[in-house]
């Protein structure tokens, strides 16, 4: 494999993996904003006071 | 029941998802003149096709929620969370899309950015948007949410000037593979098929997570109604 091509496998994997880094990070990110919701609404659907 | 059919849909996205990654990095062939980087295109463009999707879908939400929002309140705030889901869901994919171009830049051409239209119109619709966003974070009062719907429609217009910026203007960026000319296209049928998979499997995915972002912020609706409704009532 000579240089170039070396470079161009180091980019392909580089964009790739950003790419579900962000798709992951975000999909972490709703589940913990989902997981607060319910357990700031649970006390108060329990209370009715 | 619903747990089962959402729970069936994910594992057919996830599905999707793998088989576009085979389909992108081990079945589709070298291109001849950007040799192995080329395969960044199987995440680029499907990344800015659902993006636009979702701009769209944050377009129709927020006219939607103009025009309920006296008449039908309840329809105009499930209205609102498709504006507000469509653009933060579009941002993701945009963002992606923004970062994986300079990668692939960076190898085709040689540098990273360059200021020519398609570039330019897309951080620009990126910068509106992630504004969109910001106001929505930390505005606050009942203006809040007709404001952002008006810049939602306001953002939504530069989609279709990022499509055309190609044809209409002389760009760095490559011609549209698709209804660009006569010699647009995907003539391989092995890069056309792994193309077409990985669109579909970012669509099943974008889709999963817009619905959970819809959902996400139809929760938080109803949190704030009953949190206003309790200190009515104290």
């Amino acid at each position: 494999m000579d240089q170039a091509a070396i470079l161009d496998h180091q980019f392909v994997v580089a964009a790739y993996c950003v790419t579900w880094t962000i798709q992951l990070g975000y999909l972490a990110l709703l589940g913990l904003k989902w997981r607060a919701q319910k357990r700031n609404s649970a006390p108060s659907s329990r209370n009715p006071h | 029941m619903k747990k089962f059919a959402i729970g069936l849909y994910a594992a057919i996205t996830v599905g999707l998802m793998v088989w576009g990654f085979y389909q992108a990095i081990y079945v589709a062939p070298e291109e001849q003149t950007m040799h192995e980087a080329q395969r960044i295109f199987y995440y680029h463009v499907p990344s800015f096709m659902v993006a636009f999707l979702f701009f769209a879908v944050s377009f129709a939400g927020s006219i939607g929620f103009l025009a309920l929002r006296r008449g039908h309140p309840d329809w105009a705030q499930a209205a609102d969370a498709w504006a507000l889901a469509g653009a933060e869901v579009g941002v993701v994919f945009c963002t992606v899309g923004l970062i994986t171009g300079p990668l692939w830049g960076r190898r085709a051409w040689g540098i990273w950015w360059t200021w020519d239209a398609r570039l330019t119109t897309t951080l620009v619709l990126w910068l509106i948007y992630v504004s969109y966003l910001l106001l929505r974070r930390f505005a606050a009062g009942p203006q809040m949410q007709t404001l952002a719907a008006v810049l939602g429609i306001f953002g939504a217009l530069d989609v279709p000037i990022v499509y055309m910026s190609t044809r209409w203007w002389r760009t760095q960026h490559p011609a549209p593979v698709f209804g660009g000319g006569p010699d647009s296209g995907i003539k391989d049928p092995r890069m056309l098929h792994a193309f077409g998979w990985n669109v579909l499997a970012w669509l099943a995915w974008g889709l999963l997570i817009l619905g959970l972002r819809y959902h996400v912020e139809r929760r938080q609706q109803s949190i704030a109604n009953q949190e206003a409704q309790e200190a009515l009532n104290a």
